[in-house]
């Protein structure tokens, strides 16, 4: 069996060694593992982050006219004689002891270079756990709780900028569309969920209001998935903030928008940590609630005139999802990019040679779909270079408001008037 | 089976019930040398994953068993004892450095007051009342931790990676020493089967499991022995959360104490056939792998099979041997086969 495939991937090989006149031997594939929830609660995400690193796969392997962005002219990896990224999937079902058992036996019997994962930031605990121990660099591609980067992990890498990050671009906001319209923000209400996200969310949030001499009017933990949020709407618009800061998933989003709605609250501003705010059943459910709200991003899907790379990835992902990039599948896209740019600088697949390519990288963000300033990692394995943008819900859909240099439009500033 | 469907078998005579027990602990040392002995011919690290799974929850369930088998009370909320050791154990080590080898001890100790103080009130309600209570009392578990920041709230506990060392159960990439530490709980877990299921409490449990008011007109006292059993099961259950919590490395709110677990923890010996000795381990042995197997050769095409095969698998079993896997082997524990159904 192995044979005959060994053979069948020479006789496929030989032909194209000889158009390009190339008189190295056929390149290994460098297998990466990726691990997501493919089953349980949260299996459309790993569904569709399965199909953004299919589709990043095939822009580095395939052959095709160059795209523009890193590794985006195709053939595979250049430096290791053209050699294919594969791509190992394994599911971990949301669920810690399953990533643990999932990275190991990626590691130790698929012998996979690299881990990307994993959504969820409980799993990305254990999941980072087991490479630091087998010595294999973990990408992470989108697990935003700022705790798993101080954790002095050597083989910890983040591409995408994690909940501190967020909350910082948010106040950055306020103070420079203060300064611009004469409307400073005076005060929030925080709105989170209890689980680990909103929790952290908020705590972040909480000192950043303070540094920054914002009054918390409002400081309100709900239990996620609520039947109602009407009380705590009550409490909204007795708080009467500035600013609502809601950190939801999207059924809660839904549900806060009607409630406040109902008992005729509508605040001057709402500016979300994205999840649920950003989801498009989110703009569909609210309806015209929804209009005006603000959320913070890390992807710009309309800074095409800055990132021209989005409407060809865009359209790749299009035709296997039938649905545009969002946030997530867009930073999952990038950590695959990141990783084979390491490999490819690497010019090896040993996982020791790819952590050092890996503390060097230093993409600019007009090589990537993202609208950040680029990719660069400090000793803690944190992208610092991941800055996140402001987004606004106008008619029906988000486009970029903040900052300047990839924004598409003004806000509209409701504070104050 | 003619004896298992009469109203009132005849007592057995003294010397067969010794004889059976001997026979039951020699194949319990059999057993336990052999599982010693296996470690050195598998070096693949995901099937020693999968071995420590099995052993781990062969004694979980086994603790579950002692409650829910012997003594009949269903209990749906062993997740609680099973995280009250795991935060113990894990809390001990992070703010004073106590060694899990110690801490799991302690995990014990809380996981058995826990039950207790579940019991006292609880045990006033009998049958599908017990069960459901036990459940709301898990989930109120999980909400008080999951809403202390002292205990890392949402957010969990990590363990931190330290030299390797049998006091701190730490042992780098190395699985061998796991599967004796799970071997070494599942070992105990199943002595303290055997030893209670012939003690004065087993005949007192299962005559409170088969009927409490005859049980109680021949003057075994219920209550007291109803909490007997739950401070055993909640003690080893509750050891199992710590180790369990030093093996993943990682524990929160979700991953050790929502109440899926508690299912987890039960349904090995539900499986196996409740109230037997040798249940819990054979249901486990069985539906570790297949979850797991499935869930890694099938479950990553994202399609869903590896859970219809589970499921179908459990549904099978429910439907052909509902007195539990156990029974195909034609033993019958010394609670089997009567006062149920």
């Amino acid at each position: 069996m192995i044979q005959r495939r060994t053979l069948l991937g020479a006789a496929l090989a030989a032909p194209a060694l000889l158009a390009f006149g190339r008189a190295a031997a056929a390149a290994e594939d460098v297998p990466i593992g990726i691990v997501y929830p493919l089953s349980g609660n949260s299996a459309q995400i790993g569904a569709d982050a399965h199909a953004a690193y299919d589709v990043t796969a095939e822009i580095i392997n395939g052959r095709h006219d160059p795209l523009p962005m890193l590794m985006g002219q195709g053939g595979g990896l250049a430096r290791l004689g053209g050699a294919k990224v594969r791509l190992v999937y394994a599911d971990h079902a949301n669920d810690p002891q399953k990533a643990r058992a999932e990275a190991e036996r990626l590691i130790t019997q698929d012998k996979v270079v690299a881990i990307i994962g994993s959504f969820s930031s409980a799993t990305a605990a254990t999941i980072s756990q087991v490479c630091e121990r087998y010595e294999v660099p973990y990408i992470s591609a989108d697990n935003s709780s700022p705790s798993l980067s101080q954790r002095g992990l050597k083989w910890f890498f983040r591409t995408t900028p994690n909940d501190a990050n967020f909350s910082q671009a948010m106040f950055a906001f306020y103070k420079d569309v203060g300064a611009k319209t004469g409307h400073p923000v005076k005060s929030v209400s925080l709105f989170y969920e209890d689980s680990i996200f909103g929790t952290d969310s908020s705590n972040i949030q909480r000192k950043l209001a303070a540094d920054n001499g914002i009054a918390v009017a409002a400081d309100i933990r709900y239990r996620a998935n609520s039947p109602s949020l009407s009380a705590e709407a009550q409490r909204l618009r007795a708080a009467g903030a500035d600013v609502l800061m809601p950190s939801s998933y999207v059924s809660d989003a839904i549900l806060v928008m009607r409630a406040m709605n109902e008992v005729g609250y509508h605040p001057p501003a709402i500016l979300a940590q994205a999840a649920g705010f950003q989801e498009q059943s989110f703009i569909t459910g609210a309806g015209d609630l929804a209009e005006g709200v603000l959320s913070r991003s890390s992807y710009a899907g309309d800074a095409v005139k800055t990132r021209p790379a989005i409407i060809p990835v865009s359209a790749l992902y299009r035709a296997k999802q039938n649905k545009g990039l969002n946030d997530n599948t867009a930073r999952q896209v990038t950590a695959l990019q990141v990783l084979a740019d390491a490999i490819d600088r690497a010019g090896s697949a040993k996982p020791a040679d790819i952590r050092d390519a890996l503390t060097r990288t230093d993409v600019k963000g007009v090589d990537t779909i993202m609208p950040w300033t680029g990719v660069r990692f400090d000793a803690t394995g944190q992208n610092t270079d991941g800055t996140p943008v402001i987004q606004q819900v106008h008619e029906g859909a988000y486009r970029t408001v903040w900052p300047a240099e990839v924004a598409v439009a003004e806000p509209v500033w409701t504070v104050g008037q | 089976m003619t004896d298992a469907r009469a109203p009132a078998p005849a007592p057995r005579r003294p010397n067969a019930i010794l004889r059976r027990r001997r026979r039951e602990l020699a194949l319990g040392a059999a057993l336990l040398a052999a599982l010693a002995a296996l470690p050195w011919f598998i070096s693949d690290v995901y099937t020693q994953n999968l071995l420590i799974l099995v052993l781990l929850y062969a004694g979980l369930s086994q603790a579950w068993n002692v409650l829910g088998g012997y003594c009949g009370q269903v209990s749906l909320g062993h997740a609680l004892y099973f995280g009250l050791g795991g935060y113990t154990s894990t809390m001990l080590l992070l703010d004073l450095g106590l060694p899990p080898v110690f801490g799991m001890v302690a995990g014990g100790l809380v996981g058995g007051v826990g039950a207790l103080l579940v019991g006292w009130p609880c045990f006033r309600l009998s049958g599908h009342y017990y069960a459901v209570a036990t459940v709301v009392v898990g989930e109120i578990g999980y909400l008080l931790f999951i809403n202390w920041d002292f205990v890392g709230g949402a957010s969990g506990l990590t363990v931190p990676i330290a030299g390797r060392s049998w006091l701190y159960l730490q042992f780098g990439v190395s699985k061998l020493p796991w599967i004796y530490v799970t071997l070494g709980f599942a070992a105990a877990a199943w002595t303290v089967a055997y030893l209670v299921e012939g003690s004065r409490w087993g005949y007192s449990w299962r005559a409170v499991k088969d009927d409490v008011t005859a049980a109680r007109s021949l003057a075994v006292r219920v209550f007291p022995s109803k909490m007997a059993a739950a401070a055993i099961s909640g003690f080893l259950t509750g050891v199992g959360g710590a180790i369990y919590a030093q093996y993943v490395g990682y524990i929160d709110p979700d991953s050790i104490l929502a109440g899926s677990f508690s299912i987890l923890i039960a349904l090995p010996a539900v499986l196996g056939g409740v109230g037997t000795l040798w249940g819990p381990l054979l249901g486990s042995a069985v539906l570790i792998p297949v979850s797991e197997l499935s869930r890694s050769y099938l479950g990553s095409s994202g399609s869903g099979v590896d859970l219809m095969i589970y499921g179908g698998l459990i549904v099978a079993v429910s439907l052909a041997r509902p007195a539990g896997l156990v029974s195909l082997f034609g033993t019958r524990g010394l609670a089997g086969g009567r006062g149920r159904g």
